[in-house]
C-alpha cells in the first residue's frame, strides 16, 4: 500500500472511441499534462459500458471510475451517451447503498477535439477523488 | 482464454523520440518475464513498410499468435497493423495496441511517472490480447439496385448520378409527374436558370436512360430485409408491388406551412403565402389585377431557414420583373449566409427593392381593401412607418413530408425535433441514416437551397455506390455473437440496437432466438451492455477483454 500521505487515486476512464479516445489523444498532442494515474479503456461507445464493467473496477481497486462518452445528441449510435448517463445514476445510487461515495463514478461528454477539456475533467476528477480518499473497498482488500 | 498463446510485444520509439522519455531496453526486459510473451522487439518506426515487413518476418519467425503493439493512438495506424498481422497470417482482430505516445510520453513529461504509466499500458494491452477472438471476413452477395424514394430534383438528380455509376435505380414519386416543388417555383435565383429549363434537362437525361425505372403515383409501403437486401413494398393505385434493392435513398422533400400562431394574423384575400405568390408569378398573364405594391414578409420568429428567405428574395425580384411597382420586404434578420445569397441580396437592393428591418413584429391589419402595416424601423432609429399596400406576402414554414412520421415508424429510421430525418451524425456521416445503406437527400432532412441539395444528392449517390460497387460485400461474420443457448428472447437487444441490426431466428425448430445482422452490424456493442443473459459477446469488445484490462489496477507491472 501506498503511504497515506501520497496518496494517488487509481482511477479508471470508460473512454468512448468516437470522442473521448480522441480527446484524450488531442491533450497528449497539444501537450496538456493530465494525472497520470488514469487508465483509460477504449470502448466503441459508451453504450458498451456497462454496470457489471464500473462495479467490476471498483471492485479491482479504483477509487474512481470516469465513463466519457460523445455530447449529448451527437452520439453515433443515437443514444449510447444517454444510456451510459442511465447506467451511471445507477452504479452511483448502488454504490451509495453499500456506503460508497457515489460521486465517484461520473460521467461526461466531450468531443473528439476538446483535449484540454479531457485535461481539465481529469484534474478535477482527480483533486475530487484525492479528498474523498482511498476507497473504501480497496482498503478492505 | 487460449492455452497456447505466444504474444509478440512489439515497441516502438516513434522514430527515438521515446527514447529520450524512458529506457526501452528496460521495458523489454521486464515484459521478457512474462511467460506467454515470446518475443519482444523495439523498433523506430513501425508505421513504416520496411519495419512492418520486419514485424511480419518476427511473427511468421516466432509462431506468434497474439500481437500487441506499444507505438502511438490506435486511431491513427490500427488498421495498418491489422492489415500487417492478418499478411503475416495471423487473424486482423489478434491485435492489441497499448497508445504509450499521445497518452503517455506526450501528455506526461515526467519521466519515471510516464514509464510507470507506459508500463501499465503494456500490461493492460497484453492482459487483453489473452482475451482476443479471432473473426473471419464472409462475402455476402447483395443486390445493386437502389431505391429512390421522391421525384424532385434531389430525387432525380440521384437517379441520374447513380445510373452514372452503373447502379439500376428505381425512382418512385408519389405525384403523377415528377419535379416535386420545380414545378410550382416561378424562377430559382439566384441560379441563372429558370425550373421549367432545368426540370426539362433533368427530365430528358432521365428518359435516356436505360437503368432508370420511374415510378409515379406510387408510394412506399413498408421494407422489410437490410443493406445489400432490402424488399420494399410499393403500392400504386391497388396494385403492390415488391422491388429488391442493396440501398435505399430518401430524397422526399418538404412541405411549406403557413403558421398564424407564429405570424399573428389570418391569411386573406390580400394577405398570401409565398407558394400562394409562386402561383401568380407562374401564371403571371393571368392575372388580371397587377398589385401596385407589394410587402414581403419574412424572418418574424427570429428563427433562420434558408428556404424561406430564398423564397422572399427570389419573388422579390419576381415581382419587380413581373409586375413592376413597388416591393419592400420587411425582416427580423437577414442572413446571407448560402452561395449567391449577398448577390441575390444586391441584386433585389438594385433593382428598388425596400428592405425594412423591425424588432417587434409589425401591427397588420386590413384597410378599404389595403393591407396596412404599422411598423418600427429599427436602422432609422425606431421610426414609426405606416405602410399601405395591395397584397402581403407572408412565409411560410417547412415542415417534413406528410409521410414521415409513418415511413420512420415502420423503417425504424430517426426523426429530429421537427420531425425530419434525423441523419447518423451531422458533422462526420450527413446523408447517412441510423440504419445501414439507407440514406437521406435534400430537405427532406436539412434546410438546404438548390445547389447544395443537387450536391447532396451527388454525395449520396457516391454512397450508395461506395456500399454496392462489388456484387458481394466483404463483411466481418459474427464480429458480434449471441449465444443461442443463453439467449432467452426477451426482445431487449432488438429494441436497444440503434442500427436495427438484430433479428429473430428460428433454432432447429425450437426456439426463437435474437441474431445479429452482420451486413448492418456496427460494432457498437449497445446490444452486449443491455442484454440480461449475458448472451451477447462482441468479439472485439467482449466482457473479458474489458474487465482483463482493469485486472492489473494499482500494481504497476
Amino acid at each position: 500500500m501506498k503511504a497515506q500521505g501520497a496518496f494517488l487515486p487509481d482511477i479508471v476512464a470508460f473512454c468512448c472511441a468516437q470522442s473521448a479516445y480522441q480527446a484524450a489523444d488531442a491533450a497528449g498532442s497539444m501537450g496538456i499534462t493530465y494525472p497520470e494515474n488514469i487508465r483509460v479503456i477504449r470502448v466503441p461507445c459508451a453504450g458498451r459500458v456497462d454496470v457489471l464493467h464500473i462495479l467490476r473496477a471498483f471492485e479491482k481497486g479504483a477509487d474512481g471510475v470516469l465513463v466519457l462518452g460523445c455530447h449529448e445528441e451527437a452520439c453515433r449510435h443515437l443514444s449510447g451517451n444517454i444510456r451510459a448517463k442511465n447506467r451511471v445514476q445507477r452504479v452511483n445510487t448502488l454504490l451509495q447503498e453499500v456506503g460508497i461515495d457515489g460521486e465517484r463514478v461520473e460521467m461526461f461528454t466531450l468531443a473528439p477535439n476538446q483535449g484540454p477539456r479531457f485535461a481539465r475533467i481529469v484534474n478535477e476528477v482527480n483533486e475530487r477523488i484525492k479528498e474523498l480518499g482511498p476507497s473504501p473497498v480497496k482498503s478492505r482488500a | 482464454m487460449d492455452k497456447d498463446l505466444r504474444l509478440g510485444v512489439f515497441l516502438c520509439d516513434c522514430g527515438g523520440t521515446l527514447s529520450k522519455a524512458t529506457d526501452f531496453s528496460a521495458i523489454k526486459a521486464k515484459l521478457q518475464k512474462f511467460s506467454d510473451v515470446t518475443y519482444v522487439s523495439i523498433s523506430h518506426d513501425l508505421c513504416l513498410k520496411k519495419a512492418q515487413k520486419a514485424m511480419q518476418k518476427d511473427i511468421k519467425d516466432n509462431g506468434i499468435n497474439r500481437v500487441v503493439v506499444a507505438a502511438c493512438s490506435p486511431e491513427l495506424h490500427e488498421k495498418d497493423f491489422m492489415n500487417v498481422i492478418k499478411a503475416a497470417g495471423v487473424n486482423s482482430h489478434l491485435l492489441s495496441m497499448a497508445n504509450i505516445r499521445e497518452q503517455c510520453f506526450w501528455a506526461h513529461p515526467d519521466k519515471d511517472k510516464a514509464t510507470k504509466k507506459a508500463m501499465a499500458q503494456i500490461g493492460m494491452a497484453i492482459n487483453r490480447a489473452r482475451f482476443l477472438e479471432p473473426v473471419e471476413q464472409a462475402q455476402i452477395s447483395v443486390n445493386r439496385d437502389v431505391l429512390v424514394i421522391g421525384g424532385g430534383i434531389t430525387g432525380i438528380q440521384a437517379a441520374i448520378e447513380l445510373s452514372n455509376l452503373n447502379l439500376k435505380t428505381t425512382l418512385i414519386e408519389k405525384e403523377a409527374t415528377l419535379g416535386g416543388k420545380l414545378n410550382q417555383f416561378a424562377n430559382l435565383y439566384p441560379v441563372q436558370v429558370t425550373p421549367e429549363e432545368l426540370l426539362a434537362t433533368k427530365l430528358k437525361q432521365v428518359a435516356e436512360r436505360q437503368d432508370i425505372d420511374v415510378l409515379t403515383s406510387a408510394e412506399l409501403v413498408d421494407v422489410s430485409g437490410e443493406v445489400g437486401n432490402f424488399a420494399a413494398r410499393i403500392k400504386r393505385g391497388n396494385e403492390e408491388s415488391v422491388r429488391n434493392c442493396g440501398a435505399i435513398i430518401f430524397a422526399t422533400g418538404y412541405n411549406t406551412e403557413f403558421s398564424s400562431q407564429i405570424c399573428g394574423f389570418e391569411l386573406s384575400n390580400n394577405i398570401i403565402t409565398q407558394s400562394q405568390l409562386e402561383g401568380k408569378l407562374k401564371a403571371s398573364s393571368e392575372v388580371k389585377q397587377i398589385p401596385e405594391s407589394v410587402c414581403l414578409i419574412t424572418n418574424i420568429s427570429n428563427e433562420h431557414s434558408q428556404v424561406s428567405l430564398l423564397s422572399a428574395l427570389r419573388n422579390a425580384l419576381g415581382i419587380k420583373e413581373k409586375f413592376g411597382g413597388e416591393v419592400c420586404v420587411l425582416c427580423q434578420n437577414l442572413k446571407v449566409d448560402g452561395a449567391g445569397l449577398e448577390k441575390l441580396y444586391r441584386d433585389c437592393r438594385n433593382k428598388g427593392v425596400l428592405f425594412i428591418k423591425f424588432d417587434n413584429s409589425p401591427r397588420i391589419s386590413e384597410q378599404d381593401g389595403k393591407v396596412k402595416i404599422e411598423v418600427e424601423d429599427v436602422l432609422v432609429s425606431g421610426e414609426q412607418l405606416t405602410l399601405l399596400c395591395n397584397l402581403l406576402v407572408v412565409e411560410e414554414t417547412s415542415v417534413p413530408p406528410l409521410d414521415s412520421q409513418t415511413l420512420s415508424s415502420t423503417l425504424s429510421v430517426g426523426l429530429d425535433a421537427q420531425g425530419f430525418y434525423q441523419e447518423k451524425n451531422i458533422h462526420l456521416y450527413p446523408t447517412a441514416s441510423n440504419r445501414e445503406g439507407i440514406f437521406f437527400a435534400g430537405n427532406c432532412h436539412a434546410d438546404l437551397d438548390l445547389m447544395q441539395a443537387l450536391t447532396e444528392a451527388s454525395n449520396v449517390a457516391l454512397s450508395a455506390y461506395q456500399l454496392l460497387a462489388q456484387e458481394k460485400m466483404t463483411v466481418e461474420a459474427e464480429k458480434v455473437m449471441i449465444d443461442p443457448d443463453k439467449c432467452r428472447f426477451c426482445l431487449t437487444c432488438i429494441r436497444a440496437c440503434p442500427h436495427h441490426a438484430i433479428r429473430e431466428a428460428g433454432v432447429n425448430h425450437e426456439k426463437m432466438v435474437a441474431q445479429i445482422v452482420d451486413l448492418a452490424c456496427q460494432g457498437c456493442g449497445i446490444c452486449a451492455a443491455v442484454c440480461p443473459a449475458k448472451a451477447i459477446k462482441p468479439k472485439d469488445w467482449s466482457d473479458d477483454q474489458i474487465l482483463a484490462e482493469f485486472e492489473l489496477l494499482g500494481e504497476y507491472v
